[in-house]
């Protein structure tokens, strides 16, 4: 093969796979820079969008249904959590935040098996989805390049959001002083509850566009969870554009480990992470905590 | 000791409910299952306990055997062979159990075996893969009815000796089982004539396979034979099928089972594999279990479902041919013990307690009457061919 044809198509599938880490990651950074809360649980809610985009597609025929009823179950399932326990802890030490959502991600994986049974789910790709494009002549997934598509438009959504519409500018102002929102006659108990809906809505989605490349299973979010909080180490705990570079940084991490020392890959990320740590303790563009 | 005298004296020791069947008539017989019902064997052990509980109700619903009913005694084990071991035990003691089944692990089944002397207690085999079982580790009370290891790479061996390919690229994950298939096969390799080009293995809890299918790509293998499972051997054949792998190599696997094939859809067409069992294999016993196993579960019988009945089977004639249930006996009888299984002719000889079999080779395709691509025979191996030599692991 082409050295430069096998380096664009490296380059290609770490950009697939760090769309795919940013849906998760976002949200998880998201949670903690605006609630200060660490949650376990977002690992989980990215398997039940998985699930739940295999069980719409299913149903619908219809792969679009999928990437709809995944995150619109995120949401319903972040609220009525948030409004139920969440909510009633923001008083307390940050322990109860651990346990509380910890506790839901083993909650909603017994659910899942309840629901769906213990073995893997899966669907077919559209054909349209399904087809190959030539890269340097070189077959390339289609579905790959939606994947960074659907990443770069997340990533271009949330960023109008955050820095250019009335609600982004409550997000950041609840983030950097909650008491001072409220003072000011801002309801901050409901942009917290829309901003752990919207994260759980992303990493549901996150879970839907997965699975026609993992299939929805059991051993889903635990998997995703542990290179999520890694981006969001790296990036810096809070921060958007650090969520993206850290994703990035994980996506070429990865591919280009596997494929230079896949017996060392694993251990690459963790060593990004701890080289980052150690030079900025805070993330790359976090704030020393 | 006068030698007649020592099995009847044996079983009045070891467990009196069990031992005269006149004295114990109507009295039911407990078979001991200490098996992997949750943790990573999970989805196996829910076939072996699934076949058991058919078998029971099959076998009950004639008049049981030897005029008893059945009764199977599940414990989950989680597929650590210390639990396997203090289970086991309690089922011989507490329990008065003398036949164990449906053991998960090969290391489970290692770590038994040399207490069941102790016990007077035998073990039948239907899931323990490691060819030490029937050779450095064996025991006289323990029989293996499944397809070993050795045996089932033995037959896609022979297969590939004919197939057109000469260089092969494996893949596989990155651990003692991924390992040591990939060695096995490179062996195997070697032996006929063909080459390995390199292997990569991946971590366990891959998710993307990109890097590797690139890495492949690049190797440009005539065949590609992968040793992977469960998640991750669905994520690699969906995503390689995305890339369209398949078109440019075909690829082989140690054992085609359709936990594994099932969830990666039709990325799974094509594979080829070593069989230790399918609903595919064309007997009249093995089409009555399929029937009968589907009309119970409306489900197809997979790998382990076939070899846990094929093992209760044996299990059934020896004790039959015994006329009792004592170990003993049973142990005599299944010493070159003959019948015909689900996988076709099969004897228990008598050297090292393994079942004498047919091997398969199977390739996943689309096939009529079936929801998702199922696996088809496309070889048939006799017992002679891919049976190893008495108490011997391998070939040589």
């Amino acid at each position: 093969m082409d050295p430069l044809a096998l380096f664009t198509l490296q380059v290609l599938n770490a950009l697939s796979l760090s769309a795919l880490l940013f849906f998760i990651a976002l949200g998880l950074t998201l949670i903690f820079g605006i609630m200060r809360v660490v949650n376990f649980a977002h690992g989980a809610v990215f398997m039940l969008g998985a699930y739940c985009g295999v069980a719409a597609q299913t149903a619908t025929g219809s792969f679009a249904a999928s990437l709809l009823a995944a995150p619109l179950a995120g949401a319903a399932l972040g609220l009525a959590f948030e409004r139920s326990a969440l909510s009633r802890l923001y008083a307390r030490e940050h322990s109860a935040f651990l346990l509380v959502t910890f506790g839901l991600a083993l909650a909603l994986t017994e659910a899942i098996r309840l629901i769906w049974g213990a073995d893997a789910r899966q669907t077919e790709l559209p054909a349209v989805l399904a087809g190959i494009v030539f890269v340097m002549d070189e077959p390339f997934p289609v579905y790959r390049l939606l994947l960074i598509g659907a990443g770069g438009l997340c990533w271009l959504l949330c960023w109008l959001g955050l820095q250019r519409t009335r609600l982004g500018l409550l997000l950041r102002a609840a983030s950097q002083n909650p008491t001072m929102t409220a003072a000011l006659g801002n309801d901050v108990g409901r942009v917290r509850a829309m901003v752990f809906a919207l994260a759980c809505a992303l990493a549901a989605l996150g879970g839907a566009l997965a699975a026609p490349l993992l299939s929805a299973s059991l051993g889903l979010g635990s998997n995703v969870i542990i290179d999520a909080f890694v981006i969001v180490m790296i990036g810096g705990m809070g921060s958007f554009i650090g969520t993206v570079a850290g994703s990035l940084l994980v996506g070429f991490a990865q591919t280009f480990g596997n494929f230079y020392v896949p017996e060392l890959a694993l251990g690459m990320t963790y060593a990004l992470m701890i080289t980052v740590l150690v030079l900025r303790p805070g993330g790359l563009f976090g704030r020393p905590e | 000791m006068n030698i007649t005298r020592r099995p009847a004296l044996a079983a009045l020791l070891a467990a009196p409910a069990l031992s005269g069947v006149s004295r114990a008539q109507g009295q039911p017989l407990k078979l001991g299952v200490p098996t992997a019902m949750t943790g990573t064997w999970a989805a196996l052990g829910a076939q072996v306990v699934r076949s058991c509980r058919l078998w029971a109700k099959t076998v009950n619903a004639e008049g049981g055997l030897l005029g008893r009913p059945v009764e199977f005694l599940f414990e989950d084990t989680q597929g650590v062979p210390a639990n396997c071991l203090r289970k086991a035990q309690e089922m011989v003691e507490r329990d008065r159990v003398n036949i164990l089944l449906g053991l998960m692990a090969s290391s489970e089944a290692l770590a038994v075996m040399p207490k069941l002397a102790d016990w007077n207690a035998l073990f039948i085999s239907s899931v323990n893969g490691a060819g030490s079982i029937t050779a450095e580790a064996w025991v006289p009370n323990a029989f293996r009815a499944n397809t070993s290891g050795p045996m089932g790479a033995r037959a896609l061996a022979l297969w590939l000796r004919n197939s057109p390919q000469t260089n092969f690229f494996s893949l596989s994950l990155d651990y003692a089982w991924g390992r040591s298939s990939v060695e096995t096969f490179e062996g195997l390799l070697t032996g006929i004539g063909k080459r390995s080009i390199g292997s990569v293995f991946a971590p366990v809890g891959t998710r993307d396979y990109s890097s590797f299918i690139t890495r492949i790509r690049q190797a440009n293998p005539q065949a590609l034979y992968i040793a992977l499972t469960g998640d991750d051997g669905t994520a690699f054949l969906r995503q390689a099928a995305q890339y369209r792998l398949f078109e440019r190599m075909p690829v082989v696997t140690e054992t085609v089972d359709m936990l594994f094939t099932r969830p990666a859809g039709d990325a799974a067409i094509g594979l080829v594999g070593g069989s230790r069992y399918s609903f595919a294999y064309d007997h009249p016993a093995n089409n009555a279990f399929v029937a009968r196993f589907r009309a119970e579960y409306n489900e197809l019988p997979d790998t382990y479902d076939g070899e846990q009945w094929q093992a209760l089977e044996v299990l059934r004639a020896a004790v039959l041919k015994a006329g009792a249930t004592d170990t003993p006996s049973v142990v005599a009888a299944l010493r070159d013990l003959q019948l015909n299984s689900i996988k076709g002719p099969l004897k228990i000889r008598g050297c090292d307690g393994q079942a004498e079999q047919q091997g398969f080779v199977v390739r996943v395709a689309r096939r009529e009457g079936f929801p998702v691509p199922a696996p088809e025979v496309i070889a048939t191996f006799t017992a002679a061919e891919v049976t190893p030599a008495c108490r011997a692991s391998n070939f040589s």
